[in-house]
């Protein structure tokens, strides 16, 4: 479904081929790709086995010497951890609450479209705005958080959302869902306005029960979007760094560090380039493995 | 007996050479401008720090530059937290597109060693600066102008940390009495640490919750320096200097970190998130009667500079006339984060933009610089401890440049080795454990590893012989 | 149940549902007030405690500072970068997309590789790209972030674009070149307007991830080209967060995005669903 066309489309249009223009079509964008995508791979994969840091610039062959400190960075697994752990979390609460909202917005409603419009700001903010704008909230004396819990506590609640380690991601997840379950209810709602309503009108005239309608009608049909919604999500969650920037900037200490985040300090603060090649190559290969066995999977399920 | 061809004739060649300039009269700021203009329209860029202090160039220092001697100033404002990576970035892409920096002094090893400042000696000498450099305060100068011996940045803020209290509360004879009573001593600014917790809790158990005995920031990135200060006063060191082992996590240090969280007991709730602006906006609306800070602190809390549109984030000080400054507990004041100002190796303008901070820099300019309303930089010169024109802006004037010219005296340096930003993190991340409720020992086991860990990247043998050269210095251990 | 009765009962769960629609889009708008609210508040009122969950008045002189100190140029360096870099990915990722979806060009691999692309992580690339910038003279200029933007943002273009075009019965091209137009004509008489809806969609998210990256701007500009991301950072200071003009300049800088999306809106729900849904 992603990646193949009808086989008829080319036979017919065979007729009409040019061969030289449809070269010409991708020719600009992908020179474009290959400035951008190509050098700075070649470059780090290079780099990555030499031996730069901060104070020596040193071209030698320097082995696996990157790699092996790889295995023994523990605040790199770390990182890693925090970024999986806030994937784990926050990518299935904006499904469901994306989902809910769609659900909610399903049938036509005068001014739907008003709402529409007005939900989607969260996910149009720059990543930064929103970390702002969510630290501000928190603030534990500036912040109207503390002060909405406490009128719901009926006593004086004192969080320090930044500071605590056990609410800091919790804040963390309360942000990023926050902006991007707009983005999942919008794919949402498209979906679901797309199912089939014969089917669904069959099958509830069999009186199948809510549940059984929705796991049997609905979900195939949406199954397409959510998996491309999932994928889209789920990786640029893997990358996330703006948003923890703004928020805690990795802290306290480097408890909220997601791997982007990490690969920052070590590449920009501390400058250790050659070791920095060697990260992003680890991150990059990560990422490829688990896109193609999620691609294989969803084409397999086709 | 020289006639008076040959006596003008002699006259104009010694008129010619850079030293008479000075027997001539004049001053550091006067050479560098006359030098500097056969360089105008030439434009020079400067990496400084953004938000308040930028205004200093971009206001004030810049433009009067640019009138008298035709050069363009750029000011490039960098946040803080990104000024070491851009200035290393430049220098590693070679780029070049910064000539003179604002350096932090305690980074000034890494980027020397990475080759990235420019060495001024020669310069200097050519310029006749010598001469006015011995007038910066000892403190910075001996400590945060040379590396190995040569000069590679002009200190240019007398960072200091020092303890501002409320003078009426101190003085308040009912305080008084009611303290004497309690504890046997006169109430005044706490000698020791003991004391500042006995007087800290006594007043905030008189006067709370109106106002509390003390409030400290306590989030990332400054407290580490006021643990720096007390951990040293109270006789730890940071490494055995045989083996380069850290031993923060002595008895020493368990000792400091326990005194902390205590002390937040008796002050304001939620403590443990201020940062710099909280602890200010409570000192100055009354609600702590004592904190740990900068400079700046003491001018704003008098009131100076109120009226600036700059300055309009600055709550109204309500205290004005009522701050007293005193040496922190302990005695010895640590001089945290500072500035040096240095030229790029990479500049292609390198005597344009050593003429600029030379002047920036110079007694003169930098007198008008410190007393702006609005500058962040505070006085670090000798003759900016005794200008009369800065001990009458404001009645207290005097004994706050009195105190923070002591604090100088016998401050205490940032602990400056190879990778220091990298120490400087485990010693941020480890306070921030603190106020989670961590167990002490454990944060500082954790530390001292960390410590370790960094050293041995380093290599120990490297690191050893900078903590030597630095251990060394007068300012590093009490 | 009677005809009245279930007319009853649907009203009743419409009116059930708009409350919940109200309440939830209150909240999630909630911190969009808040951020307004303190970009209108002077400084006292900021640091009031307890907070303040209303201006004492409408005052605009947070805005009017970021007019007077120039930070206002970052929200036209975006608009540019961000503008110039979609109308480039736009047109030429369509393209692209058109070759891919009617000619199978390149075949999957092809495909596979424009993909990838999108999933490199930048912090990954950032530094040799910042290397290759330096060495081309293009650090801190339009020319060069307009370029990075238009290579990140192409490979998004591509696929949502194929999608779109992929749903397009072949009859109508086919048609149009028998009419004797050429394969340009084709392209722009009758396969763009088609695809019109997808077009705006991606257009306006496009222009969403320009406008809002963080990354790339920091390393790659100084002071020539800062965007808004950048210009926001720089009132987190060491002694200060400028909290009124962090809340201004947000604002400003999320005015033209709003826009952009309110204009499109209605092309946005089909659009998404067009080309999510065939992907």
């Amino acid at each position: 479904m992603l990646m193949n066309s009808p086989p008829a489309l080319s036979n017919r249009l065979s007729v009409f081929s040019d061969r030289n223009f449809r070269y010409l079509m991708i020719a600009p964008a992908i020179f474009i790709l290959l400035l951008v995508g190509l050098f700075p791979l070649i470059y780090s994969l290079v780099v990555s086995f030499q031996n730069i840091t901060m104070t020596e610039v040193d071209y030698s062959f320097a082995g696996l010497l990157n790699y092996n400190q790889l295995f023994k960075d523990v605040r790199l697994w770390q990182a890693l951890g925090h970024t999986a752990l806030i994937t784990a979390i926050a990518l299935p609460l904006e499904l469901c609450l994306g989902f809910l909202l769609a659900q909610l917005f399903l049938e036509k409603m005068p001014g739907r479209q008003i709402f529409v419009a007005l939900l989607v700001l969260p996910t149009v903010l720059s990543p930064i705005v929103a970390g702002a704008t969510w630290r501000l909230m928190f603030d534990v004396r500036f912040g109207p958080i503390g002060q909405i819990l406490s009128f719901l506590a009926g006593k004086p609640v004192s969080i320090l959302w930044m500071v605590n380690p056990n609410y800091v991601y919790p804040a963390i997840i309360i942000c990023e869902v926050w902006q991007w379950t707009p983005f999942m209810f919008l794919l949402l709602l498209a979906a679901l306005s797309n199912v089939d309503q014969s089917q669904l009108e069959a099958a509830e005239l069999d009186g199948a029960s809510y549940w059984r309608v929705l796991r049997q009608v609905v979900i195939p049909a949406i199954r397409p979007v959510v998996t491309v919604a999932v994928l889209i999500r789920g990786l640029d969650l893997f990358r996330l760094f703006d948003i923890i920037w703004a928020l805690t900037e990795g802290g306290p200490g480097s408890m909220t560090e997601t791997i982007s985040l990490y690969t920052y300090v070590i590449g920009f603060v501390q400058f250790d380039t050659s070791y920095t090649a060697a990260v992003a190559f680890l991150v990059v290969a990560i990422l490829s493995i688990v896109v193609t066995i999620a691609l294989r999977r969803t084409e397999l399920a086709q | 007996m020289l006639n008076r061809r040959e006596l003008l004739g002699a006259a104009s060649l010694l008129a010619l050479s850079p030293n008479v300039a000075r027997a001539q009269g004049k001053n550091a700021a006067e050479v560098a401008v006359e030098a500097a203009k056969k360089f105008s329209g030439t434009e020079i860029s400067i990496v400084w720090e953004a938000g308040l202090q930028s205004l200093d160039p971009l206001n004030y220092s810049g433009p009067k530059w640019e009138k008298l001697t035709g050069m363009k100033v750029k000011v490039v404002e960098v946040p803080t937290d990104q000024m070491f990576t851009k200035i290393m970035q430049d220098f590693r892409s070679g780029a070049g597109a910064y000539d003179a920096l604002n350096v932090i002094p305690s980074w000034m090893p890494d980027l020397v060693r990475a080759g990235a400042l420019e060495n001024l000696d020669p310069f200097v000498d050519k310029f006749g600066y010598r001469d006015e450099l011995k007038d910066i305060a000892p403190a910075y100068r001996d400590n945060q102008m040379t590396v190995g011996g040569k000069i590679y940045g002009f200190p240019d803020d007398g960072d200091v940390m020092l303890l501002y209290y409320r003078k009426d509360i101190f003085e308040d004879p009912k305080m008084m009495e009611g303290f004497k009573a309690k504890y046997g001593y006169n109430l005044a600014p706490p000698k020791d640490w003991k004391q500042f917790a006995e007087i800290g809790q006594f007043i905030t158990d008189k006067m709370a919750p109106k106002t509390y005995g003390a409030g400290f920031f306590r989030t990332p990135p400054y407290p580490q320096y006021m643990f720096q200060e007390r951990f040293r006063m109270e006789g730890g060191k940071f490494f055995d200097a045989e083996t380069m082992k850290s031993t923060v996590n002595s008895d020493v240090g368990v000792k400091v970190f326990n005194g902390m969280v205590a002390e937040n007991k008796f002050m304001p709730p939620g403590v443990e998130q201020w940062n710099f602006v909280d602890n200010l906006a409570n000192f100055l609306q009354g609600t702590t009667a004592m904190t740990i800070s900068w400079p700046p602190y003491g001018r704003w809390a008098a009131g100076y500079g109120s009226g600036e549109v700059a300055l309009k984030w600055v709550p109204k000080s309500q205290v004005a006339g009522k701050v007293g400054y005193a040496l922190n507990p302990l005695g010895r004041d640590e001089l945290g984060v500072g500035f040096a100002l240095s030229v790029s190796t990479t500049s292609k303008k390198k005597e344009a933009a050593y003429l600029f901070i030379q002047w920036l820099n110079s007694k003169q300019i930098s007198l008008e610089r410190v007393q702006l309303p609005y500058t962040l930089r505070d006085p670090f010169r000798t003759s900016h401890y005794e200008s009369a024109e800065y001990r009458k802006l404001w009645p207290d004037a005097p004994a706050y440049l009195d105190t923070i010219k002591k604090a100088g005296e016998t401050g205490l340096l940032d602990l400056s080795l190879l990778q220091q930003d990298k120490y400087d993190e485990a010693m941020t991340r480890a306070i921030s454990s603190l106020w989670t409720g961590e167990d002490p020992k454990a944060v500082l086991a954790r530390m001292a590893s960390q410590f370790d860990a960094i050293t041995e990247k380093v290599g120990v043998d490297k690191q050893k012989e900078v903590y030597k050269a630095w251990a060394s210095k007068p300012g590093a251990y009490p | 149940m009677s005809g009245a009765a279930r007319k009853r009962r649907k009203s009743g769960i419409l009116a059930l549902r708009y409350s919940i629609a109200i309440i939830v889009t209150l909240i999630f708008l909630f911190p969009v007030y808040w951020l307004f609210m303190i970009s209108f508040k002077t400084p006292d009122e900021i640091f009031h405690v307890p907070p303040l969950w209303v201006p004492g008045e409408i005052q605009f002189s947070n805005y009017w500072v970021l007019f007077q100190d120039g930070d206002v140029i970052a929200i036209w360096n975006s608009l540019v970068v961000a503008g110039l870099s979609s109308a480039i990915a736009m047109l030429l990722g369509t393209f692209c997309a058109y070759s891919l979806a009617r000619f199978n060009t390149g075949g999957r691999n092809l495909a596979m590789w424009i993909i990838s692309q999108r999933m490199i992580p930048p912090i990954a690339v950032v530094f040799p790209i910042f290397l290759i910038y330096v060495y081309f003279g293009m650090v801190d200029t339009y020319a060069g972030l307009i370029l990075l933007y238009t290579a990140f943002n192409l490979p998004y273009v591509i696929w949502m674009m194929r999608g779109y075009i992929v749903d397009i019965p072949l009859e109508l091209e086919e048609s149009a070149l028998v009419d004797g137009c050429t394969r340009w004509q084709t392209l722009l008489r009758v396969v763009f307007p088609m695809v019109r809806s997808g077009l705006m969609a991606t257009a306006v998210f496009t222009f969403v991830f320009a406008w809002n990256d963080f990354l790339f701007a920091l390393i790659l500009t100084r002071t020539e080209v800062v965007t808004f991301p950048v210009m926001l950072t720089h009132y987190f200071g060491g002694q200060s967060n400028f909290w009124a003009k962090i809340a201004a300049m947000s604002v400003l800088g999320t005015l033209p995005i709003f826009i952009a999306v309110t204009l499109m809106q209605r092309y946005l729900v089909r659009g998404i669903s067009l080309g999510a849904v065939k992907g």
